[in-house]
């Protein structure tokens, strides 16, 4: 750690792992739910526990991000940044805001929340993924501003390097697209329409250039490869992805009453948009392949390599398993979507924030670069746990949706939904074992923060290869 | 893979640093977006042949073929560019890419009157199949047109600013092969779509 | 192409690039948005309508059903539920009939105690859904 001020981001850290324990325990009990279907009904019925799972993963996602740019940023710049107060008290608005937003959820009834809000002055709730209420959307907005302000007057006025660049175009973009979440009109069509530039353009658009940067910071400093090298690959990568996934949202249009022409347009794009993610698994292989040290933070490289992975498999190959429309019509809205939608999400963004941390927090907590040998073995323990599990789930719910889409929608004699679910629930039991072992590798991952704390770091001579 | 052998390299590793593997990934990318297209445009007129026949007739070819002049002489014209600023004669390699705009811009002065002359008789992407691959297509390929332009401008601007010389001028390089590829694509759509039947 | 692909011109194709795809996107988004008042069944949208909507939306109903394939996957999909369930009195009496403390062992859909008002209302919002024309009549099957 080479500024003061970055030692912020270890709150937004602490923050993001909390909630991503509550995260899992809710899709835990999702899980349940999905085979035990009275499971805590009616006190938490399933859309309840839904959207904190959801809402959950995409707070502490973004406490992730934030934290990682307070970590970079100065970084970067060279030079402290511009308000480590400011960062600490957005830090405190934003999660007492999101923790009333899901105590909201979970102590009154989803319609009280919605009257007690005032949904009614402004109607934006209920719609998925953007289930919080109005006004926690309004300080979510406040958050983000505050937000960029501090990072932009650290960027501008310091060293302007690539990563921080692209990384600050991927939050601006994150932060105006958004703002469409306010936009719902009675017409159904158009209210999905413009829900897919906040929900595709987020996941498939401006979070992929925050992902990149991220990824390329923790290359350049665990491999020592030039910089010049690394950013040219980022913008390479980049470009490939708003290539390919600006009119790849096409793929949303298939089917909710947009024109037809969609299919072909959404097809072709969304085919391609894949090829950035396996551009980022070349770059990262190629680049620790090719690296001047062997960095002390084994787990740190070990999570980089796997966001390159996993990320390729779970956006780019799953997604493409079901993008092309002709097999679309048969998979929209099955257990394919939610199987892609698991693996991705961990790939690309989960593990990318786990990460930062990975590298970060080390030297947050004082040490030199590395932790001790002991807490790294764990940590990469959990590595293995979480991501064979999430690979264990997806494989899971993919062999429940391919059932699911032959017996409701192929089958010559086509079943009804609740039917078709009771003949797929062996896949439902394996992927909530699947899910508890994931569980196991997180209470690693956290007990990895507390193991080994006084034993001595890893030195730079004693790290293996990566890739020996 | 050659470029990832960094022992091959380390003579220019400063100067050029690999990342070719990267750029030939996106050329790919652009032409196979362009392919897909053009297998999906074949292989959806198999089933529709009568339909596609019927209203490929009301297309204009005459534009079109002048349309197809207009690009060649522009690549034409960039090629003496290119050739122009190997012999360090930037003055003219700058007038040839002007040159090349020129044509370029009547490409789309020529599409553009083709467009109003659809539009004005109500043809959308929704009209049917036929329109909705032959507005795709030519409209992509039109986009690619401007953005070929605004390459070749930027470039004429900055050869006339003394910025290439015959040692160094990869910009006006890469710039020419963008440009051709655009023609190249040209050269497939103007027969896949205007004439063959 | 020559072997110097530098940095510059990375940069250059990332900003070309993008914004020359954000315009395609735009200029495909007005055609969608000039061909929607024959497909989208504006028509039918009324206050009644536009109130069976805030209803959907304040019961979180996608937080489990699908609706024109978007939304959780732990129920039915609703875009076609007016077809399915056999017309507005259906679907009012099945919303209507749940038991409040679920069944054993199985899913079912909370009891709303909503009024006849509202449940009109979410009835013809379900109705106005299932009039949207969507591309090759999504869902493929009365099943969803």
């Amino acid at each position: 750690m080479q500024y003061q001020s970055q030692s912020v981001a270890k709150l937004y850290f602490v923050a993001a792992i909390g909630l991503f324990v509550g995260q899992i325990l809710f899709g835990l009990i999702l899980g349940l739910q999905y085979v035990i279907g009275d499971f805590l009904f009616p006190a938490i019925p399933f859309n309840v526990a839904r959207m904190v799972h959801t809402n959950l993963l995409i707070v502490w996602l973004l406490f992730g991000f934030m934290g990682a740019a307070y970590y970079l940023v100065p970084e970067e710049a060279e030079r402290e940044l511009f308000s480590p107060g400011l960062a600490k008290l957005l830090f405190w608005v934003f999660l007492i805001a999101g923790a009333l937003t899901v105590l909201g959820y979970l102590l009154v009834p989803y319609s009280s929340l919605a009257d007690l809000t005032g949904n009614d002055l402004l109607p934006t709730m209920g719609r998925e993924f953007l289930e919080q209420p109005t006004i926690t959307k309004l300080g979510i907005v406040v958050v983000a501003l505050g937000f960029l302000f501090n990072i932009g007057m650290t960027i501008l006025s310091g060293r302007k390097t690539v990563v921080n660049l692209v990384l600050l175009i991927g939050l601006v973009g994150l932060a105006v697209l958004f703002l469409f979440s306010f936009y719902n009109p009675d017409n159904l069509v158009n209210d999905k329409y413009y829900w897919w530039w906040v929900v595709h353009l987020w996941v498939e658009g401006v979070w992929e250039l925050i992902l990149g940067s991220i990824l390329a910071f923790v290359l350049i400093k665990t491999t020592g490869v030039d910089r010049e090298v690394i950013e040219k690959w980022l913008y390479v990568i980049i470009a490939m992805t708003l290539i390919t996934g600006i009119v790849g949202t096409g793929h949303h249009y298939y089917w909710i009453g947009t024109p037809e022409y969609w299919q072909w347009w959404g097809s072709v794009f969304s085919a391609m948009e894949p090829i950035p993610f396996f551009m980022m698994t070349v770059f990262a292989f190629n680049m620790v392949n090719r690296r001047r040290r062997n960095h002390p933070n084994q787990a740190a490289v070990l999570w980089a390599l796997g966001t390159a992975v996993m990320a390729f498999l779970g956006a780019g190959v799953w997604g493409f398993l079901h993008t092309l429309a002709p097999v679309n019509y048969y998979t929209h809205g099955s257990q394919i979507t939610a199987a892609h939608g698991h693996m991705a999400f961990y790939g690309a963004y989960v593990m990318v924030v786990l990460t930062i941390i990975s590298y970060a927090m080390p030297m947050m907590r004082g040490r030199q670069a590395a932790n001790s040998n002991r807490s790294q073995v764990l940590e990469m323990w959990s590595f293995w746990l979480m991501t064979v599990s999430i690979v264990f789930i997806t494989l899971f719910l993919t062999g429940a949706g391919i059932l699911q889409v032959y017996l409701q929608r192929f089958s010559e004699n086509p079943m009804p939904f609740m039917m078709v679910q009771e003949k797929i629930s062996l896949f439902y039991w394996l992927r909530e074992i699947a899910g508890l072992v994931f569980l196991v590798g997180l209470v690693l991952y956290v007990a990895s923060f507390f193991v080994g704390s006084k034993d001595p770091e890893v030195a730079v001579e004693q790290a293996a290869s990566p890739t020996a | 893979m050659r470029q990832l052998n960094p022992l091959e390299r380390q003579g220019e590793a400063l100067r050029y640093p690999p990342g070719d593997l990267a750029v030939w990934i996106f050329i790919l990318a652009e032409l196979s977006v362009f392919a897909i297209f053009f297998a999906a445009y074949a292989f959806t007129r198999m089933q529709h042949v009568a339909l596609f026949d019927q209203y490929q007739a009301t297309l204009d070819r005459t534009s079109a073929l002048y349309n197809t002049l207009a690009l060649i002489t522009a690549s034409y014209f960039v090629v003496r560019a290119v050739a122009a600023i190997r012999e360090n004669r930037a003055a003219q390699s700058r007038n040839w890419l002007w040159a090349g705009v020129g044509m370029g811009l009547l490409f789309l002065v020529i599409k553009g009157a083709e467009y109003a002359h659809h539009f004005a008789e109500g043809v959308r992407l929704s009209t049917n199949t036929f329109y909705m691959f032959y507005l795709s297509l030519t409209f992509f390929h039109f986009m690619h047109v401007i953005l070929g332009i605004i390459v070749l401008a930027v470039l004429a601007v900055r050869t006339g600013q003394g910025h290439y010389d015959a040692a160094s001028h990869t910009d006006i390089e890469s710039g020419a092969s963008y440009w051709h590829m655009v023609d190249l694509v040209w050269l497939i759509l103007f027969p896949l779509v205007y004439v063959m039947h | 192409m020559s072997q110097a692909f530098t940095k510059a011109m990375a940069r250059n194709i990332f900003y070309g690039g993008s914004l020359f795809f954000l315009l395609l996107f735009l200029a495909l988004t007005f055609d969608t948005q000039s061909m929607l008042p024959d497909r989208d069944n504006r028509q039918a949208i009324t206050e009644k309508v536009a109130m069976g909507k805030r209803l959907w939306e304040k019961n979180d109903c996608i937080g489990c059903h699908t609706l024109l394939g978007e939304g959780a996957y732990f129920a039915p999909e609703l875009g076609n539920a007016y077809k399915r369930l056999g017309g507005k009195a259906g679907i009012i009496g099945f919303i209507k009939s749940r038991p409040k403390e679920g069944i054993p062992g199985r899913r079912s859909m909370p009891q709303f105690n909503f009024t006849d008002e509202e449940l009109d209302a979410i009835a013809e919002f379900l109705k106005y859904a299932s009039e949207i024309k969507t591309a090759r009549n999504w869902p493929p099957n009365i099943q969803g």
